[in-house]
């Protein structure tokens, strides 16, 4: 029976890729003298991140207004700050579940406030689904049966540079061809022309939505344009439609764009196979929310008050709390990368950031903590919200994890009083 | 470790017929030990006037995955109380947490325990999504906990099953997927269904084919119950059957009972498949014919998913049936998704309502199998949380089984045809203490194969929960004076005052480590995650967990000399 029993996986794990919620996690990854070196892909996004993380260990140290101090002496600030903010904010969340996990017992021991770098994005996907919840898939799913991806107000790969290539366009689909549509984006040139169609809007998004719904629902609408009237046709005759869209691209009231590719969807599933696919989620957005979500009950964008715990997606927004003078201390969690600057502002920061993180003056505390997937091993959320991805640690960077350095943050805090 | 004497107390232990009710039970090292009268004990504990249990065990309760956090993202209404929040814990050693229907992790494990339960089982885990069910699961506190991985809706099973696979091979796919996913057992959900949804196809009846695949749920539901029996899982095939929730599926139940032929497997939440089409609305109880058909099958254990009346919300896997019941969401919203050529889901909000003739039959329905099931040690207390409604309700619900007069006052304020004509009405029997004490903790633990859990025998698990008799039963498990997990006390009349982490169950099936290798193309073709990423090891699993016990079960495999 031992052979049986034995482990069926020897091959070397492969690396998941941290840095966008992608998470391409067929790479390998080698330290080399000068930087890295990335097998698999040639993702201009990830090796940008990589430039920043040099494969050896981190000279950061820790620092109190400038000042380079100890492990100890950096918390015991930070303590000794929280301790008496009576309205802290804990922003950022770019971090994996295990910072997520502590991240949330710090808002807890502290009444804080959590919002996530990218809450604007995060809270338009949610108050969408809060409001009328919708229909979505996967990544595997496109990959083996979406004969329509319609890409709406998005070029994905501008951020998401592997998106096609994941979704395995150019493969061949079993069911027949696949044709991929721009809507109101420019097409990715990398494509198969023959494949490929681009849609000007007809007005906004708003109102071109507004009309394809309408023609999908088969009312008359004599001015719409034939292009547009084609594309339903073709939403009600593929067998498995998928509609794309970005949250950090789309304008203003993006819900509602949201919310109206739900009824789209819901209106051709009705008598064939649609669903949506939004993309998001990057700098830990989506672990953040999950994790968020099942330890408390409620979103990010929730305080831990006095009366209980108070979720409002609009009043407790980053930006929103330091400009009104309604947060009284920061902390900013910003393991990834460089790319989410400290918000500008004046209350008292704590900074557990990325070593390359520019460290604003004044009332900063900066902690560098370890990049996940990188100097530290944990899990992330993939973009499409099913899968969990184990993150590797590739390289010895000498620094804590942020998970790590909010517990022994707790410590310097003590118990609730 | 803390040396516990419980004396004076009503020991309420089904799997020891022969031991004396009166007896003292000694706790020591997280077990239950046989102490020296002379013995010198840290704590005695005065249980004169208590019933002592062991810990609750709900084998069937959504508390982990992508579904139930989709659950709690379309309900912030669950988590404030109308434009209030919901108060904070006023004890130090809980967390913020909140909600009813759908809990956060960590007040699902607070209010278990409260109950006196101190272990969960998650039903429906989707393998492609195993990692986020370990991840929550290990956010619940004090809770042992595991889940079963959905099989027989993947393409790969289905398409292995049309080409007419060797057996073997299909055996040992799944095989290796209880061990990728760290699963405790299988669950089918809706056999083929899943799947066939994602082709267009809205209905599928036990011998209906699978458009694309060509394969019936009847193929599917007897090809993975062999394949567990060979694998030698404790936990027998775990079935949600075809066509839940519609008039007349009864059929249906019966034909997958059927389509066993004769192997072990475990029906769940019956209660809603247990519907015939008679009468003025075409929607009656069939609960009678599906409980002779358990009584004449041994083969065949269930729970019940009763329901009870008020707001929750239902959450399965069952992305085609969820589908056509969307229509009666409340409030008006629900999420639906195909999920990696692996399963589905779909969470649909709704509020069972005491004047809905449908939803008090629903009611009647649950009771009735109940009473009707004459072997306790095959039916288990559910409710599906939080499909029939949430786990805080099973006082209420244990109070209905035991308590003919109430159940009738009960059955009274219900839709006037209900209340006038069920076969409830007539029914008599009230469940014993000891039927209940069966029904939420040995028979489960039996049926999961926890040979440590369950029961208070010398050499158990110290899983004890001790309830001052009342003659209310509802009032009676509400709040035990005293929970104790693998010998510490943790939680004391209502308060939790320990919170330690529970443990993980998982099964390690043995099989042919060739069939990864093997099925290495087509697994790679219908999932987008590396192959190489697709299975949890021990030190992952224990990092889920939050450093909980890694808690093994052994397989018997009946095949080991011809594979080997």
């Amino acid at each position: 029976m031992t052979a049986l029993s034995a482990p069926v996986s020897t091959a070397p794990a492969p690396w998941t890729c941290p840095f966008c919620a992608l998470h391409c996690d067929s790479l390998a990854l080698q330290p080399r003298r000068n930087g890295w070196q990335l097998q698999g892909s040639d993702c201009p996004r990830a090796l940008a991140a990589l430039a920043h993380c040099p494969p050896q260990a981190s000279v950061a140290r820790p620092l109190v207004r400038g000042e380079a101090v100890s492990l100890d002496d950096a918390l015991h600030t930070a303590a000794t700050w929280l301790l008496a903010s009576r309205a802290p904010l804990i922003g950022g969340w770019a971090t994996d579940v295990a910072g997520a996990r502590s991240a949330y017992r710090l808002a807890d021991r502290l009444g804080a406030v959590s919002d996530h770098a990218h809450g604007p994005a995060l809270t338009a996907a949610l108050r969408a689904q809060q409001d009328r919840g919708g229909y979505t898939t996967t990544l595997a799913e496109v990959r083996t049966r979406a004969d329509l991806i319609v890409c709406v107000g998005t070029q994905p790969t501008a951020h998401y540079p592997e998106f096609f290539r994941r979704c395995g366009a150019g493969e061949p689909l079993a069911s027949g061809p696949r044709r991929i549509v721009f809507l109101g984006a420019t097409a990715d040139t990398t494509l198969p022309a023959d494949t490929v169609q681009t849609l000007p809007l007809t007005g906004d998004l708003f109102d071109t939505l507004a009309q394809l719904e309408a023609l999908v629902a088969g009312r008359p609408l004599a001015k719409a344009p034939d292009p547009l009237r084609a594309l339903a046709t073709q939403l009600r005759e593929a067998r498995y439609a998928v509609l794309v869209w970005e949250g950090a691209t789309l304008p203003a009231h993006g819900e509602l764009i949201i919310e109206a590719l739900n009824r789209l969807v819901g209106l051709l599933n009705q008598h064939t196979r649609a669903a949506t696919l939004g993309l998001g989620g990057s700098d830990g957005g989506y672990t953040a929310q999950q994790v968020h979500t099942w330890l408390s009950g409620l979103p990010l964008r929730t305080r831990i008050g006095p009366q209980g715990p108070d979720h409002d997606p609009l009043r407790h927004d980053t930006r929103r709390l330091l400009d009104q003078g309604e947060a009284d201390a920061l902390v900013w969690i910003t393991s990834f990368g460089p790319g989410l600057p400290v918000p500008d502002t004046t209350v008292p920061r704590i900074v557990l950031g990325h070593p390359a993180c520019p460290v604003p003056a004044g009332d900063v505390v900066f902690i560098p903590v370890a990049t996940p997937g990188l100097g530290s091993a944990g899990h992330a959320f993939r973009f499409d919200g099913n899968v969990v991805l184990p993150l590797q640690r590739v390289v010895e960077q000498g620094l804590p994890s942020v998970g790590t350095v909010i517990d022994q943050l707790l410590s310097a805090l003590g118990a609730r009083a | 470790m803390t040396t516990y004497r419980l004396q004076g107390g009503r020991v309420i232990d089904p799997a020891h017929p022969d031991l004396p009710e009166h007896r003292d039970l000694g706790l020591r090292d997280g077990h239950i030990v046989e102490l020296h009268p002379q013995e010198a004990i840290d704590h005695v504990i005065d249980a004169t006037g208590c019933i002592i249990m062991a810990g609750g065990i709900d084998l069937h309760t959504h508390i982990g995955g992508g579904k139930v956090n989709l659950s709690r993202l379309l309900l912030p209404e669950d988590h404030r109380r109308g434009l209030d929040a919901l108060a904070l814990p006023d004890n130090l050693l809980e967390l913020a947490s909140c909600g009813t229907c759908t809990p956060g992790t960590l007040a699902t494990g607070y209010r278990y325990v409260q109950m006196g339960y101190t272990s969960a089982f998650e039903p429906a885990m989707v393998a492609a999504n195993a990692r986020q069910a370990h991840l929550e699961m290990g956010d619940i506190p004090i809770l042992d906990h595991g889940a079963y991985v959905m099989a027989g809706n993947d393409e790969l099973f289905l398409q292995l099953l049309a080409e007419g696979a060797d057996f073997e091979r299909i055996r040992d796919y799944l095989g290796w997927t209880i061990h990728a996913t760290k699963a405790l057992g299988v669950k089918v959900v809706n056999p083929g269904g899943i799947s066939a949804f994602k082709f267009n196809q809205r209905k599928l009846d036990v011998d209906e084919a699978h458009t694309h695949w060509q394969v019936t749920p009847r193929q599917i539901v007897h090809t993975l119950a062999r394949a567990l029996t060979e694998l030698g899982l404790a936990h027998p095939l775990h079935i949600h059957a075809s066509n839940l929730g519609v008039a007349g599926n009864i059929e249906s139940t019966l034909e997958t009972i059927d389509a066993l032929g004769g192997l072990r497997a475990h029906l769940t939440h019956v209660q809603f498949h247990a519907y015939g089409k008679e009468g003025p609305m075409k929607f009656s109880s069939a609960a009678l014919q599906l409980a002779e058909a358990v009584n004449a099958n041994p083969n065949i254990s269930i729970d019940v998913g009763q329901i009870l009346f008020g707001q929750t919300v239902t959450a399965s896997g069952d992305s085609m049936r969820q589908f056509a019941n969307s229509g009666l969401a409340h409030p008006r919203k629900w999420i639906g998704a195909d999920i990696e050529c692996d399963a589905g889901c779909g969470v649909v909000p709704f509020r069972y309502r005491e004047q809905s003739y449908v939803n008090a039959l629903q009611w009647a329905i649950g009771l009735e199998l109940f009473l009707l099931v004459d072997d306790p040690w095959r039916i288990v207390l559910t409710t599906d949380h939080p499909n029939g409604g949430p786990f805080t309700s099973y006082p209420h619900l244990i109070r209905l089984l035991m308590d003919k007069s109430f159940r009738d006052e009960q059955l009274s304020r219900l839709h006037p045809d209900v209340a006038a004509n069920a076969a409830l009405k007539s029914m008599t029997r009230e469940l014993s203490l000891h039927e209940i004490a069966i029904m939420t903790r040995a028979a489960p633990a039996r049926l999961l194969g926890l040979t440590d859990r369950g029961h208070l025998g010398v050499g158990a698990a110290a899983d004890v929960a001790i309830y001052r008799e009342d003659a209310n039963a509802e009032v009676m498990f509400t709040e035990p004076t005293h929970v104790f997990k693998d010998g510490v006390l943790v939680a004391e009349r209502g308060t939790i005052v320990a919170v330690p982490t529970g443990g993980v169950h998982y099964a390690e099936p043995a099989f042919d480590r060739g069939i990864e290798r093997h099925l290495a193309a087509r697994l790679r073709a219908t999932s987008s995650i590396d192959l190489r990423h697709r299975v949890i090891g021990h030190d992952e699993l224990c990092g889920c967990c939050n450093g909980g016990r890694l808690l093994p079960a052994e397989c018997h495999a009946a095949f080991g000399a011809t594979a080997a």
